[in-house]
């Protein structure tokens, strides 16, 4: 038993003991409650579980629970999909993926959403040519599955915020 | 027993069972969870969501419990707040005799506190429902029956000891097998034979036909079990032994060496697959003595028949175990593809509960269980003969043997393997067909629905073979298949001709004239060096319905002119949502406010009964039923076989043309001042929403929310509910209403006034479709086609899909968007389907529990021509024409399509599945 | 071992790979080749048992993906080298490679998981071809010969490969052993076979 304490969607968590052989996945979905992270392979290959961590240089990443210890979380700061749409509006991105009927059963949304706005984050910082928009953001999803989509709209979605906004996302 | 798409369990439970949803109120106390309806009645409020896109889009961005999956015992109201966990073990041993759990090896924090044998479920008295027979636990001192049958159920109180045991079991080494049996015999599933001849001219009767003759099986199987085809000169099963002479005949017909006939003769198989649905099959339930009632919640595409299943599994339980009440609650679907449309696992969720009494117990698959124990897609071995006239290029015969791998349990291959045969000729019209199909048992895992069933595995059969004569007369794929395309009112396999538009030459002349197809030979020639570059096309016409199809749908508005639509439809990702909102928009000009899918019981008021099985009972019979206004041939049936958009938004879309005839249009009438007896107060017809507001030209518009304020003042019918029936054409019935006798294509209503509750009407007549139409295989098609052109590495056997473009109609499109991404999404599963997925039979495949993606591929952005994928839709033929299913056919000739291109671009015709890169590569040498 | 374990112990002798408990011959079981350059030839022979295991070659891959598991598939998700040899910046390898095993899910993991360069690729290729490889400081990351020493005994990463994890099968023999029979070698002459 480890007890960690996190930060999740701005709010602390903890301090918890837990197993040290408990996956993230398992915390957030057995211990906590907070069922909006799914859980779909177990073995880090659809990517539905991936959240954010907030490193503290001020980079994101998204990074699947479902193989990872709930003990490697222990100081972090993440965000997941219920922590995405602020004071009752949802963000650009949850907008656009609604709009472009980008889901469909909507199980593989919680992990795309968090791709994307990761994306989103990195280009801010980082903006990319408008010629290697399609490639970047096929690059960057391509870890996520969708059984139901084919993801064309997914990739529309993403790349629709970008192109609204071009000044903030391209060099 | 003729076979269905579905087994439909009567009305009435078995045991006397009640289904019920209990009704928690929207006033709900402000503190602890809210109700489960309140979760899946969308869209919720709060948070202000685009006003366009889907219905259930707000909850599915902002990971609001929605999916079975999401539920413990804490969100529910009024249940214990303390989740306990099942699981379920299986076997990875089919050819062995099963001699129980060595638990002694679990550490001590991980045993069970309850340990559930077959023993148990014999003691408790279960009754297994007919679609699962079959041990549901395997019997110590017995082989499985098949590869991943259940062996034992563990429930645990904790779910650090759960998730301690369920690593255990995975380690293995947990079963104890001994002496070695060999795998189990069981007789087949279903044999039929499906033979036309047709007459001399398309006017003429058919010689022959299934729709005059019936539906025929051989009556005798050798030891081996195979069915015997051949007319044995025997006295019994002379009706098999008529239509197999004909059979004979145009075999025979197809081996005589005639220089004006082309004649083929091709094998073609086809793998397992798993369904994939993202979300793994889950459920909660709670049993609690005291109050005998069992809640369950479950997730899955046929709700009706999950309730009545466990009422059935229960019903003759020990009185001092027997739920007096089940309380079933049904949740939005992560994924269904067919794969939940009758699955047993919600049997196992409720024994969970009852085994551990007064706690709520989850049981969850992980992805390696949901692999061993999902129902899969049936591997089929096919041969297939055709023979085509060299001058003119018509099919004179068509002739096929099909073999399908069932697994371990019925589940629906009967129904599979006849749909795949009455699919085997295609969108052609062929005068004399012959095709065989056995659906047989093995220790595989269990095969059941899935998207495209039978038709996917038999037209990419055909498809190829099609390619293939095209090659060898030579004639151009396009023009072979235009000169052979059924014609609107011919005939299908059969011998009834089609109810819905036909339209395989516009499909044809799109494909033809689309730009990869034009410019296929310059591609070719311009491929860089190093690359092979090949384009291909192939059609399908896929069935959609099952010849007994039910809605049920409840549309009601307030004062305010807001609206909520009841469903029984599953939301699984198709739209049905959605759909139900704009069908039900056009007709009352708001967008709903609230809608409820996957309701199976807030249709009480209708008070309906059924008996008889919809697929086998006789025209007395029906006729005798029909007398009772309250009896339907079904109630509730499935969200599959592509039904949602044409009968899943039906009844809701009656029901709203109720409450617009007779509560908001008298209410217009009112505030225009109309009376009456002026001409304009039947021009009800004549009325169109422009937004929310209603529009009768030379009258000031209305807006709907003074209109429903009005119709409640009135007391006008402000709420309709009705039930409607398909057996490949509506029940049709009258109702006698205020002003009007209202006849429509459903066969039960019931209206509410202002503010009251549903009162039902009895219907004064109804037409039933005829029960002959049961020899129907199918009235309803639609039709898709699919251009494709790949690349492919010579040196590494990598292929590219460089472009691609499907065409498809489908009558009125409901939610354009919907109707796009499902063709996206068809075109993925086909992608993955020819190219990548694969599942070994048996002890080498997902039975063993050691399966997982990345060892399964399907089909990542990566694999599929994201910017280069083309869908076009043909408008309907008429502002008139109703929905038709797409979900299935849009997936079918992307399969075909890429081996036709393989071949243009290598030369060599694989005649298996997937193709994969190592083949490729093996055959470019 | 878990049945997993043993599974994938089956599968990668089934294809001609060395099992979990498959031990390495020492250096001394050479001593009686008299010649030091068929001698130190046949050590490395040895050595490539170890070299040519999937624990090695799935990440020394031939392109810019890394294989998986011991049948050596195609890592899924696809992942690919990028600029360092950690991933493209969408997908890089720390994110589900954390800095140990997690056996419970049958994950590997180091804290510097990571693809070794392009010109060290050793998938597909024979013995002798790494050999070559190996000794040309061009494609061997500018090592000396007791570089090599130093990298196979003592670096973390390559002593991964002895304990894998759940799931996934050990190189051949143990660290140790490899590391005598490098040694050896280049006593031997460092030979190529």
């Amino acid at each position: 038993m480890t007890t960690i304490s996190l930060t999740i969607n701005g709010r602390p968590q903890g301090p918890v003991a837990i197993r040290d052989d408990l996956t993230m996945n398992d915390f957030l979905r057995e211990v906590l409650g907070m069922t909006g992270t799914k859980f779909g392979c177990g073995a880090a290959q659809c990517l539905s579980c991936a959240v954010i961590i907030d490193e503290a240089d001020g980079t994101s990443a998204t990074m699947p629970t479902c193989i990872a210890p709930a003990v490697s979380f222990d100081g972090k700061a993440i965000r997941t999909v219920e922590g995405h749409a602020r004071d009752g509006r949802l963000t650009p991105l949850q907008a656009r993926f609604i709009e472009h009927f980008a889901f469909q059963c909507g199980y593989c949304t919680p992990g795309f959403l968090n791709e994307g706005q990761v994306l989103l984050e990195r280009l801010e910082k980082a903006p990319i040519a408008r010629a290697d928009l399609e490639r970047v953001v096929a690059e960057a999803l391509d870890g996520h599955l969708c059984r139901c989509s084919g993801y064309v709209k997914y990739h529309e979605a993403v790349r629709a915020v970008i192109l609204a906004d071009p000044a903030r996302y391209l060099a | 027993m003729r076979a269905s798409r579905r087994d439909f369990v009567k009305l009435g439970m078995a045991g006397g069972i009640a289904v019920t949803l209990s009704r928690l109120g929207p006033a709900q106390a402000a503190s602890g969870p809210q109700p489960f309806l309140g979760h899946e009645t969308l869209p919720q409020t709060g948070l202000g969501g685009p006003i366009s896109g889907r219905i259930d889009g707000v909850a599915k961005v902002t990971g609001a419990k929605l999916y079975a999956s999401d539920f413990r015992a804490s969100d529910m109201p009024g249940w214990p707040t303390r989740t306990s966990h099942a699981l379920l073990v299986r076997a990875h041993d089919a050819s062995h005799v099963y001699e129980g759990l060595d638990l002694a090896r679990l550490d001590p924090a991980a045993v069970p506190d309850v340990v559930v044998t077959a023993a148990d479920l014999a003691r408790l008295g279960v009754t297994v429902p007919a679609f699962y027979a079959g041990d549901l636990l395997c019997p110590v001192g017995e082989t499985p029956l098949y590869l991943g049958q259940p062996v034992a159920l563990l429930l645990f109180a904790q779910f650090d000891a759960y998730d301690r045991a369920r690593l255990a079991f995975r380690e293995g080494g947990m079963l104890r097998f001994g002496r070695e049996t060999g795998p189990l015999k069981r007789p087949n599933y279903a044999a039929y034979r499906f033979t036309r001849v047709a007459g001399a001219t398309p006017e003429a009767p058919d010689l022959y036909a299934p729709i005059r003759e019936g539906w025929i099986s051989p009556g005798f199987t050798e030891s081996s079990g195979r069915p015997i085809w051949a007319p044995l000169p025997v006295a019994e099963g002379g009706a098999y032994a008529e239509g197999a002479r004909h059979g004979e005949a145009i075999r025979a017909e197809l081996k005589a060496a005639d220089p004006a006939v082309l004649t083929l003769e091709r094998a073609f198989t086809t793998q397992s697959v798993d369904p994939m649905f993202l979300e793994p099959e889950a459920g909660l339930a709670w049993y609690e003595p005291s109050s005998k009632v069992l809640d369950i919640v479950l997730g899955v595409q046929s709700p009706f028949e999950a309730a009545e299943s466990v009422a059935t599994l229960l019903g003759s339980a020990q009185a001092d175990r027997r739920p007096a009440r089940i309380d079933a609650k049904f949740a939005y679907v992560g994924g269904g593809f067919g794969g939940r449309d009758h699955t047993p696992f919600p049997l196992y969720v409720a024994l969970a509960a009852l085994f551990l009494p007064s706690r709520p117990v989850r049981l969850a698959h992980d992805r390696f269980q949901q692999f061993q124990g999902g129902v899969k897609r049936h591997a089929f071995a096919m041969r297939s003969q055709i023979g085509v006239d060299r001058a003119s290029g018509l099919i004179r015969a068509f002739a096929a043997d099909h073999v399908l791998d069932g697994g371990g349990l019925a589940n629906y291959s009967a129904s599979v393997a006849t749909v795949g045969a009455t699919g085997a000729i295609g969108l052609y019209d062929v005068p004399k067909v012959d095709v065989t199909t056995v659906a047989e048992h093995s220790r595989g895992v269990t095969a059941g629905s899935m998207r495209g069933y039978g038709t996917l595995q038999t037209m990419t059969a055909l498809e190829t073979l099609i390619d293939e004569v095209a090659v060898a007369l030579p004639l151009d794929p396009i023009e072979l298949r235009r000169r052979n395309a059924l014609p609107p009112g011919g005939r299908t396999m059969t011998g009834n001709p089609f109810s819905v538009s036909v339209r395989a030459p516009e499909i044809l002349d799109k494909l033809e004239a689309h730009s990869i197809w034009r410019d296929r030979a310059l591609h070719q020639r311009q491929a860089r060096p190093g690359v092979l570059v090949g384009t291909g096309v192939a059609c399908a016409a896929k069935d959609y319905g099952t010849g007994a199809d039910c809605s049920l749908g409840a549309v009601s508005i307030d004062p305010e002119g807001r609206i909520a639509i009841h469903s029984d439809a599953v939301e699984m990702g198709n739209g049905i949502g959605t759909a139900l909102a704009n069908r039900v928009a056009a007709h009352l000009g708001r967008r709903a406010d609230a809608v409820t899918v996957a309701q199976v019981d807030a249709f009480d008021a209708l008070g309906l009964r059924s008996s008889g099985d919809p697929y086998a009972i006789s025209q007395a019979e029906q006729d005798a039923a029909a007398r009772d206004p309250r009896w339907v041939p079904a109630i509730s049936s499935p969200t599959s076989a592509s039904i949602g958009a044409q009968v899943g938004t039906h009844a809701a879309a009656e029901a709203a043309r109720v409450v617009f005839r007779f509560g908001l249009w008298p209410a217009a009438l009112a505030l225009w001042a109309i009376d009456s007896g002026d001409p304009r107060a039947r021009q009800w017809r004549d009325a169109y929403w422009q937004g929310d507001r209603l529009i009768l030209s030379g009258l000031p518009p209305l807006p709907l929310k003074a209109i429903a304020a009005e119709a409640h003042q009135q007391g006008g019918v402000t709420g309709a509910m009705t039930h409607a029936f398909s057996r490949w054409a509506w029940a049709e019935a009258t109702f006698g209403l205020p002003g009007e006798d209202w006849t429509a294509d459903i066969d039960a209503l019931a209206v509410r006034r202002g503010a009251g509750g549903f009162i039902r009407i009895d219907r004064r007549a109804v037409a039933f479709p005829p029960t002959e139409y049961n020899r129907i295989g199918t009235a309803f098609t639609s039709m898709c086609g699919t251009v494709v052109r790949v690349e492919i590495d010579r040196a590494s056997g990598a292929l590219t899909i460089a472009k691609a473009y499907s065409v498809l109609e489908c009558g009125a499109v409901l939610v354009p968007q919907v109707v796009l991404g499902q063709a996206q999404g068809g075109f993925a599963m086909g992608v993955g389907y020819a190219l990548l997925e694969t599942l070994p039979p048996f002890e080498d495949g997902p039975g063993n529990g050691q399966w997982n993606l990345g060892r399964y591929l399907v089909a990542r952005g990566s694999d599929l021509p994201l910017h280069d994928l083309e869908i076009e839709v043909l408008p309907p033929l008429s502002p008139r024409e109703p929905p038709k299913g797409m979900a299935e056919v849009v997936m079918i000739p992307v399969v075909p399509a890429l081996l036709n291109a393989i071949h243009a671009a290598t030369g060599h015709r694989f005649q298996s599945l997937p193709v994969t890169q190592a083949m490729i590569k093996g055959v470019l040498g | 071992m878990g049945l997993a374990g043993l599974l994938a112990g089956t599968l990668a002798s089934r294809g001609g790979r060395d099992g979990p408990s498959s031990a390495l011959a020492s250096p001394e079981s050479f001593a009686g080749i008299a010649d030091s350059r068929a001698r130190s030839a046949a050590t490395f022979t040895e050595l490539g048992r170890v070299l040519t295991h999937p624990r090695c070659t799935n990440c020394h891959p031939a392109g810019d993906r890394p294989r998986q598991g011991d049948e050596a598939r195609p890592h899924q998700p696809p992942v690919f080298r990028g600029a360092d040899g950690h991933g493209l910046p969408a997908l890089r390898c720390a994110r589900c490679h954390g800095p140990a095993n997690f056996d419970p899910v049958g994950l590997p993991g180091h804290p510097v998981w990571h693809l070794a360069p392009a010109e060290m690729a050793w998938e597909g290729r024979s013995v002798a071809a790494i050999c070559a490889q190996i000794t040309d400081p061009a494609r061997n990351g500018g090592r000396s010969l007791q570089d090599l020493v130093a990298h196979i005994g003592d670096d973390s990463l390559v002593v991964w490969a002895w304990a894998p994890g759940r799931g996934r099968s050990p190189a051949p023999g143990t660290q140790k052993q490899t590391e005598a029979l490098v040694e050896a070698w280049i006593a031997s002459g460092a030979a190529c076979p």
